[in-house]
């Protein structure tokens, strides 16, 4: 719309244009101090579950005359507690982005060409119902496989259900690309595969081993809120806040130290502070003896002697060697030891930077045994292991021998055997086993929630690897960069538009289950993933008709959640499940109480039943595949240089990386508060206040060291090479940053979209093009930090 | 009547910008798109300033939230040549849009550059002004705008309903019982450019004990 100013003047002046526009408040268009007149509009705030990240927030949206104008916190929600992220609000932008798919498509032309069909629901529905009866009686229906990223609340065992029935074991989830190494490391050592909870308010010091805290770590309002809280709720008690971390990160800003670590090192500078702590008998002596495992010598039941963790750290771990190893002063280690040790409660923690690597699982591990060593487990303060709702358990699945049969077929992607034997999925190994057709040829693909074609490492592979997939079938709301290569796109609503139940991840402690609803009708010929896989199964027949006895996915939350109601327990009561429903819409979360410590009988689930410093499961699951095979040759494949007891403790093993001198630099991508996990870049609000540390907005850049930069002739804002051993390479604009260490460049994720919209597509560069697909093998989990690059001027 | 005043605690602060996307989705404001905001012409009533300086590895970042200062001695309003520009009773600074010629005299005496030109009409694609909130007015090409301390829904900003950190207050500084006179009181106080004499009604705290 373009107006002279007489002629908007003129227009606003009658309300005509604004009226139109469903604004409505002439006279107000041009005075800031005129009140509106008699709101010409109806309003409500309905709470929802944001899923801009999988923090789970609580929110208020506000709409007015059905359309959502305003996104404001749930204070009922207990983990952002009426506070939001900047993301949040970014969720119109989303809901309303004009590039939505407006309703289920078929790929007419080549893949990728954009010649899309429209089709009918009933069609698509027929098409996919036909396609997988046929594969189920010809190929089998272990060929079948999904590929998910944010499975929410239900959803996830949907999915697992509907593959179940169907007969397939092929459920990869995108956990290997994020969290799995956090989580594997957890099993190892509490029993528990998943995140952990951390009591950060009542905490006196973090050691946070490039834990993005501030910025896409999640949830990331709860940890703001407790950052907040631990810097300046208690009186005269100021929480101290050390980022150990490659880059000078916004967290790295806001703490009160940052100590720059040579990439990949993370686990020997834990170990080298574990050393202190242990030789200068700064450790929980009393929690050690109590509730761990392997910290002396000890003898087993057949009476051979393991080396216990206290000498092992002591005789490999000085901070002298330590030095060599991470780069941090011998005498800063000892300093933060002393520190960590005598601050109680003090807690140790990572992130992707310290799990995500070629050595992740034992770095994580090295980092827990610091919470071990002075007892912040299970104590305020400290690590608290989540609890789960009590949700009504899933039926039986109906006997079918096609379905058993397939479902224990080996998975495409070899997780959990001996390629990567502690892996329950392994996202970027799919391309490997399509190609070779290895076990087995994949019949067809859907995706669910995650994007291959953008967020795998070495992306090209994937490319490569859907030219074998005969069916790509995608759920998208959006046109992203692997829809536009599928054949068939049935487009979910957005999570404003939908039902969905809303478990939060490990944090609190507690158990939170919160209840996305729609806020606004479905503004296009979109439906409910959930819906669609219920209808799927019905339209297939037989046995998987049968697993789904439930009309919608809303039935199925409501199955499932009447078990909180029959528990009894948290914040909503009811006499009846259809009260507490009503409650549950009307509040949209229910929590249980607080978190309770000391409940040591639940807190780790090992064989020993303490903490285990020396991994019993590790141990139990590698001898339970060595088979008939060479246990050297295994750890070499398994690319693990530890031998002995040293495979079950933490140990450092030396990080792996791609590319020799050839590639001076490491290269180190991150996440940024306004995209987090890469899925921003539709968003305009949030491309335009992207880059805060380098003032950069609505593009992607490479953030060298300033002496480096020199070095290389290159200044701020030319464009430059980024080239890995791949032989692929990007084009980004230098950003002189003294953040950056002299060896290492950092690229945020999130741009470079070649499909996403019209905000999102050929903007900036995605540095996964570049990046080698590496493995922490043991894991199965992306080393996501072992690539080495060169910079050259454009 | 009371004067309205605002407390952000740098300490509590974490630069996620919160309070900037809750500020535009608020009061309409629409974003540039890639080549006005490289022009300069992106509006952000409500922004983060941000700085890195050092040498690694001594390397220091600022962050700084500024939102419009609502000064008691405002030099905005002392230059506008046709009264568009006004301090009301509650001691806020505001804009008349339908006086604004867009002569920008204002945006060149802010000492906090808080003002923004309308360089084009507003637009928003396809229903993308569905999210428009009816309580606040459009403005139109050729005017200026700026922070309202969101004067439609006083006394809690959007800025300061978002804020994960809690680091943000707002209140009566007339009052001297209100937290945020007791604040702004406080040993940890300041205020931006302070010796201009602008009399800003933004308060900071700063970082550290």
């Amino acid at each position: 719309m373009t107006l002279s100013r007489r002629e908007f003047l003129k227009i606003s002046a009658a309300g005509g244009a604004s009226a139109a526009a469903g604004v409505g408040i002439a006279k107000s268009f041009f005075d800031t101090e005129t009140k509106p007149e008699a709101p010409a509009y109806s309003q409500e705030w309905i709470p929802t579950i944001c899923l801009m990240c999988p923090g789970g927030c609580g929110v208020l949206v506000r709409t007015i005359n059905g359309r959502a104008v305003k996104i404001e916190g749930n204070p009922l929600h207990p983990v952002n507690t009426g506070k939001v992220c900047p993301k949040a609000n970014a969720a119109l932008q989303v809901l309303y982005d004009p590039d939505r798919i407006k309703g289920p498509l078929r790929q007419v032309g080549e893949r990728g060409s954009g010649n899309w069909q429209p089709i009918s629901w009933d069609e698509a529905i027929g098409i996919i119902a036909a396609r997988l009866s046929e594969i189920r009686a010809e190929a089998g229906p272990h060929t079948v496989a999904f590929m998910t990223g944010r499975v929410r609340g239900q959803m996830g065992e949907l999915i697992d259900r509907f593959l179940a029935a169907y007969g397939s074991p092929n459920h990869i989830r995108h956990d290997s690309l994020s969290v799995d190494g956090e989580r594997i490391g957890n099993e190892l050592m509490f029993g528990h595969r998943e995140q952990l909870g951390y009591d950060w308010d009542n905490c006196n010091y973090v050691l946070s081993f490039g834990r993005a805290f501030l910025e896409a770590s999640r949830p990331t309002v709860r940890q703001i809120r407790a950052f907040s809280s631990m810097r300046r709720d208690r009186p005269n008690r100021r929480g101290k806040f050390v980022q150990i971390d490659t880059r000078f990160s916004i967290t790295a800003a806001k703490a009160d130290e940052w100590i720059p670590i040579q990439p990949g090192s993370d686990g020997a500078l834990a170990l080298g502070i574990a050393n202190i702590i242990i030789a200068e008998g700064l450790y929980d002596a009393g929690f050690v003896q109590e509730h761990t495992f392997g910290f002396e010598d000890w003898k087993d039941e057949d009476g051979i002697i393991h080396q216990g963790f206290r000498s092992f750290v002591l005789n490999n771990y000085h901070p002298v060697q330590v030095e060599a190893l991470t780069g941090v002063n011998a005498d800063t280690i000892v300093r933060l030891a002393r520190e960590f040790a005598t601050a109680q409660p003090a807690i140790a923690t990572g992130g992707r930077g310290t799990s995500m690597q070629t050595n992740g699982v034992y770095n994580w591990m090295a980092v827990q045994s610091l919470n071990a060593l002075v007892g912040s487990i299970e104590v305020p303060g400290g690590v608290m292991i989540q609890n789960h709702p009590p949700f009504a358990p899933w039926p039986d699945l109906p006997p079918d021998p096609v379905a058993e049969q397939g479902r224990n077929m080996p998975r495409i992607d070899a997780a959990g055997t001996r390629n990567h034997p502690l892996a329950t999925s392994v996202y970027q190994s799919l391309p490997e086993h399509v190609l070779a057709s290895n076990p087995y040829p994949l019949s067809a693909l859907f995706l669910y929630y995650t994007n291959p074609l953008f967020s795998a490492p070495d992306v090209r592979r994937f490319y490569d690897a859907f030219e074998q997939i005969p069916f790509i079938v995608s759920f998208s709301p959006f046109l992203d960069d692997s829809s536009a290569f599928a054949d068939l796109i049935l487009p979910d609503h957005t999570f404003l538009e939908r039902l969905q139940d809303d478990e939060i991840e490990p944090s609190l402690g507690y158990s939170v289950v919160g209840l996305r609803q729609p806020v606004v009708e479905p503004l296009l010929d979109t439906r409910d993933s959930g819906d669609v896989l219920i209808q799927i199964a019905r339209a297939i027949g037989g046995y998987i008709t049968a697993a789904f006895p439930w009309e919608n996915f809303a039935h199925t939350v409501q199955y499932r959640l009447s078990g909180l109601w029959a528990s009894e327990r948290g914040n909503i009561r009811a006499t009846s499940f259809s009260h507490f429903w009503d409650e549950l819409v009307s509040q949209s979360v229910w929590y249980d109480a607080p978190y309770s410590f000391g409940q040591w009988g639940r807190v780790f689930n090992t064989p020993s039943g303490k903490f285990e410093f020396f991994s019993q499961i590790l141990r139990n699951r590698l001898e339970s595949l060595q088979g008939e095979f060479d246990w050297d040759d295994w750890l070499d494949e398994l690319e693990i240089r530890g031998r002995g007891d040293m495979i079950y403790l933490p140990h450092y093993e030396p990080p792996r990386f791609i590319g020799g001198g050839e590639y001076p630099f490491y290269l180190n991508t991150y996440k940024l508060m306004a995209h987090a996990e890469g899925r921003g870049a539709n968003a305009p609000w949030l491309q335009e206040k992207l880059g805060l540390h380098v003032r950069r907005s609505w593009d992607a850049w490479v953030e060298i060291n300033p002496e480096t930069a020199t070095g290389l002739g290159i200044q701020e804002d030319d464009w430059v090479w980024v080239e890995s051993p791949l032989g692929e390479r990007i084009k980004l604009k230098a950003v002189l940053y003294p953040g950056a260490r002299p060896d290492t460049v950092n690229i945020p994720f999130g741009q470079g979209h070649r499909f996403y919209g019209r905000w999102a597509e050929a903007r900036g560069e995605n540095p996964n093009w570049i990046i080698a697909d590496e493995y922490d093998r043991v894991a199965g989990t992306a080393g996501w930090y072992a690539t080495r690059v060169k910079i050259t001027k454009v | 009547m009371p004067q309205w005043g605002m407390v952000i605690d740098l300490d509590r602060c974490v630069a996620c910008q919160a309070c900037t996307a809750a500020c535009r989705a608020e009061n309409n404001v629409s974003f540039a798109g890639p080549e006005d905001t490289q022009l300069g012409r992106a509006i952000f009533w409500h922004e983060v300033l941000s700085e890195v300086t050092g040498e690694y590895p001594n390397v220091r970042g600022t962050f700084i939230p500024r939102p419009c200062m609502h000064c008691e001695n405002p030099p905005c309003v002392r230059v506008c040549p046709v009264g568009a520009t006004y301090q009301n009773e509650e001691g806020l600074v505001l804009q008349r849009y339908e006086r604004c010629i867009g002569c920008r005299y204002c945006m060149v005496a802010c000492p906090y550059a808080v003002r923004f030109f309308n360089w084009r009409d507003p637009q928003w694609v396809e229903n993308m002004g569905n999210y428009r909130n009816p309580d606040v007015p459009i403005r139109p090409k050729g005017v200026v705008e700026k922070c309202t301390f969101c004067s439609h829904r006083l006394p809690v900003p959007a800025c300061n309903q978002a804020c994960p950190g809690n680091a943000r207050f707002f209140g009566d500084l007339e009052d001297p019982d209100s937290v945020v006179s007791q604040l702004a009181r406080g040993p940890r106080a300041f205020r931006l450019l302070e010796d201009l004499g602008t009399e800003p009604k933004v308060y900071y705290l700063r970082e550290g004990a």
